[in-house]
């Protein structure tokens, strides 16, 4: 059973008032990228501070690369990219990689030479300037979080973990840190990663996990899941203005099950029994100008809101207005 | 190992590396001395200062008075500064005379006038107008001199002859002032007390800075988040520690630095008071045996390891600088009360308040120290100081590691005690 990165059985974790995670299990296979997906307040955070011993569980078993959570050669194998991000303001950038270089075991020396390589690979250090001499405060914001991105990976970890990776960065910086996923993918190294954002995902991820408040809802590999959830659902697109009779069309019940407008995009839910044909010919009727008429396996967003269910868009009820 | 090596180089260097310290570091002992010198300068004022002889004496009498002063003042001048010059005027051309050398003061020619008149001849007045008008013993110095020179006048016309008069007269009264205390006499007594205060103060003053130091590092590492990403890679326990060694070693650094240019200070106090012309009595340095030294260094770090693991604790169960001056208060009126009686114990470091405040924890680290510098203590009253204090040091770090691990995580709002006793029982 070595071929999991992360072998999580069983485990609980109370905090006074509440419980933040129940009996959650969950297998990460290696080499593969892994989402852990939630809203907030899910026991996304949780689960991962648990994996890295940062707290422990009050029941169950975490086994990562084949040994147990808390052995003390663990650490020097895993990058952590917290949700909250900071670094000490006043510090050099150089010192303050070297220091988390040290921190996972890694010599000065050689922790010194991957620093000058990395900081040359994400443009911190260019012919004009240096800004690995530079303090932390001197630094942007997407700076910053360049840095710490390489105190993550400068050990060459084999499982990096990202807690909330998309969160407060521009596209091209978002851009960039898929490519790092992929890449870090390539060369056989396990990424879990948590997001409540759907899209980044299901593009990325090999396999999810859907937890709500503490519990696991669905996991297992993506094609999988969208394959079990079936072909129930329509993409549409229209073009132009959306008319008040597509609008009736959309709430009629007998019909559509639930349907998520994006205003020009809808991606709907058949009602049990319902014909798709019969819904083209209603829309058509209504007069609206058809771009796109598709049955798809329902998006990662979908089987989200399907399965946790999400204020304002419930079961039947179009999302006009 | 490495771990913890590679935070405590973290702690020390980033702090060493700071203005602040170097700053502290250097003015440290430039206030030091400062201390040192100004006082005595000071004093020399209040003693016969080089200016006292820099004089002009108008004798508006014709008695010759003047040149007499003149004589006894001269041979009371400090090398190198200037003698007094008699002028005789008449009376009707006093007035004259004294704004003339009223200008030369204020050219700063001479530092004063001394006006001898009938008046004077009668023993009741001399008048002396000057810079250093209010240097009490400048001027308590020209009212002997002249009050001594009017006698010897009054005992020649008597016709006592000039030798007899010198052997008469000649007194050169010194006062030795010596200290009783409760251990009865001792020449070194205020040595053996200034020593033991700086000692106190020293103490008091790393633990109050250093301790902050670490509980600012703390709440720095949990507002910018950087500790999560520490303790995802070593415990937090080492974290702790290394923080506190890193801190503690820079106060260390401090104190040696401080320590070290004191004792050159010291040497070079007699020469240096020279140069402002002040005579001084060698002071002697102390008589630190290596065994006490060693004592009160064992004392800073159990004292320092104390309060600092506590005030990381307040660290990290608090979320903002406004907070942590609320939360550490406890803390500081700890310290603080060991301060208030430095001073009492420093007149009475045999008393009763003296023995139980060197044997209580919080305040043993400073106490014990006054007393050991102060003089001999008893083995078991130091045992019993040490046995106490380590107890304490080791109670403070399990619950400081405690509190720590999970306040370190915990934002929001301001736990209660209950809540951070909680902390304390969770089990991982």
């Amino acid at each position: 059973m070595t071929d999991y990165c992360i072998e999580i059985e069983n485990i609980t974790k109370r905090f006074a008032q509440h419980v933040a995670v129940r009996n959650l299990s969950l297998h990460v296979p290696k080499g593969s990228v892994y989402g852990l997906l939630g809203p907030n307040g899910a026991g996304k955070t949780t689960t991962i501070r648990m994996m890295l011993d940062i707290i422990a569980p009050d029941e169950g078993t975490i086994r990562i690369l084949g040994v147990p959570f808390n052995d003390k050669h663990i650490p020097n194998r895993i990058g952590y990219l917290p949700e909250e991000r900071g670094l000490y303001r006043k510090m050099q950038v150089r010192r303050i990689l070297r220091f988390l270089a040290e921190l996972k075991g890694m010599k000065g020396a050689v922790a010194d030479a991957r620093i000058t390589e990395w900081l040359e690979r994400l443009d911190l250090k260019t012919a004009e300037k240096d800004w690995g001499l530079a303090k932390i405060d001197e630094l942007s914001r997407g700076m910053q979080q360049k840095v710490q991105f390489i105190g993550t990976l400068l050990h060459d970890p084999d499982l990096v973990i990202l807690d909330e990776p998309f969160s407060g960065l521009d596209p091209i910086n978002s851009q960039a840190l898929k490519d790092a996923v992929v890449d870090l993918k390539r060369r056989g190294k396990t990424v879990i990663f948590s997001t409540h954002l759907m899209d980044n995902a299901e593009r990325l991820c090999d396999s999810v996990c859907i937890i709500a408040r503490g519990e696991k809802v669905l996991d297992g590999p993506i094609a999988r899941i969208k394959a079990e959830h079936g072909t129930r659902n329509i993409a549409l697109s229209l073009d132009g203005e959306t008319s008040e009779s597509v609008a009736e069309v959309l709430a009629d019940r007998s019909l559509v099950q639930r349907v998520d407008d994006s205003n020009r995009y809808f991606e709907i839910e058949l009602a049990p029994g319902a014909d798709s044909q019969r819904l083209l010919r209603r829309i058509v009727d209504s007069g609206a100008t058809i771009q796109r008429f598709e049955l798809v396996q329902p998006s990662l967003h979908q089987i989200f809101l399907e399965r946790v269910g999400a204020a304002g868009i419930e079961s039947g009820m179009a999302g006009h207005g | 190992m490495a771990k913890l090596w590679a935070i405590v180089k973290r702690e020390y260097l980033e702090r060493v590396r700071t203005k602040w310290f170097i700053i502290a570091t250097v003015f440290g002992p430039v206030f030091f001395g400062t201390i040192i010198i100004v006082p005595a300068v000071i004093a020399k004022r209040s003693k016969s200062s080089s200016e006292f002889t820099n004089t002009v004496i108008l004798d508006a009498t014709t008695s010759g008075v003047g040149q007499r002063v003149a004589a006894a003042m001269n041979r009371m001048r400090t090398p190198g500064s200037a003698a007094p010059q008699v002028r005789v005027v008449q009376p009707s051309a006093l007035s004259a005379a004294e704004s003339l050398a009223t200008h030369r003061v204020m050219r700063k020619e001479v530092s004063g006038y001394l006006v001898i008149d009938r008046q004077t001849l009668d023993g009741e007045q001399i008048r002396y107008a000057g810079r250093n008008a209010t240097a009490i013993s400048d001027m308590e110095g020209l009212r002997s001199t002249v009050k001594e020179t009017l006698l010897n006048e009054r005992l020649r016309k008597e016709g006592v002859d000039s030798a007899r008069l010198r052997e008469l007269t000649f007194m050169p009264l010194r006062l030795d002032a010596e200290r009783i205390t409760d251990k009865g006499r001792g020449g070194s007594g205020t040595v053996s007390i200034i020593f033991a205060a700086i000692v106190a103060f020293l103490l008091y003053m790393s633990i109050v800075l250093y301790g902050q130091n670490v509980l600012r590092g703390v709440l720095e590492e949990k507002t910018t988040r950087v500790a999560e990403v520490v303790v995802s890679s070593v415990p937090s326990e080492t974290l702790l520690a290394g923080k506190v060694i890193g801190v503690g070693a820079v106060g260390l650094t401090q104190q040696v630095i401080w320590v070290i240019a004191s004792v050159i200070m010291f040497k070079l106090r007699q020469p240096v008071l020279q140069r402002f012309g002040v005579a001084t009595i060698p002071f002697q340095l102390p008589e630190i045996s290596l065994g006490l030294a060693l004592l009160l260094l064992v004392f800073f770090l159990l004292g320092f390891t104390f309060y600092a693991s506590l005030y990381a604790a307040v660290g990290s169960s608090v979320n903002s600088e406004q907070e942590a001056q609320q939360a550490v208060q406890p803390l500081l009126i700890l310290l603080v009360a060991t301060a208030i009686f430095i001073n009492p114990i420093l007149l009475n470091p045999t008393g009763q308040l003296a023995l139980v405040m060197s044997l209580l924890p919080f305040s043993a680290p400073i106490i014990m120290p006054l007393r050991l510098s102060l003089g001999s203590v008893p083995w078991y009253d130091v045992a019993i100081a040490l046995a106490g204090l380590v107890l304490s040091c080791l109670v403070a770090m399990w619950l400081a590691a405690r509190i720590y691990r999970v306040g370190l995580l915990m934002y929001g709002k301001r736990p209660t005690l209950r809540e951070m006793a909680r902390w304390v029982s969770y089990s991982g």
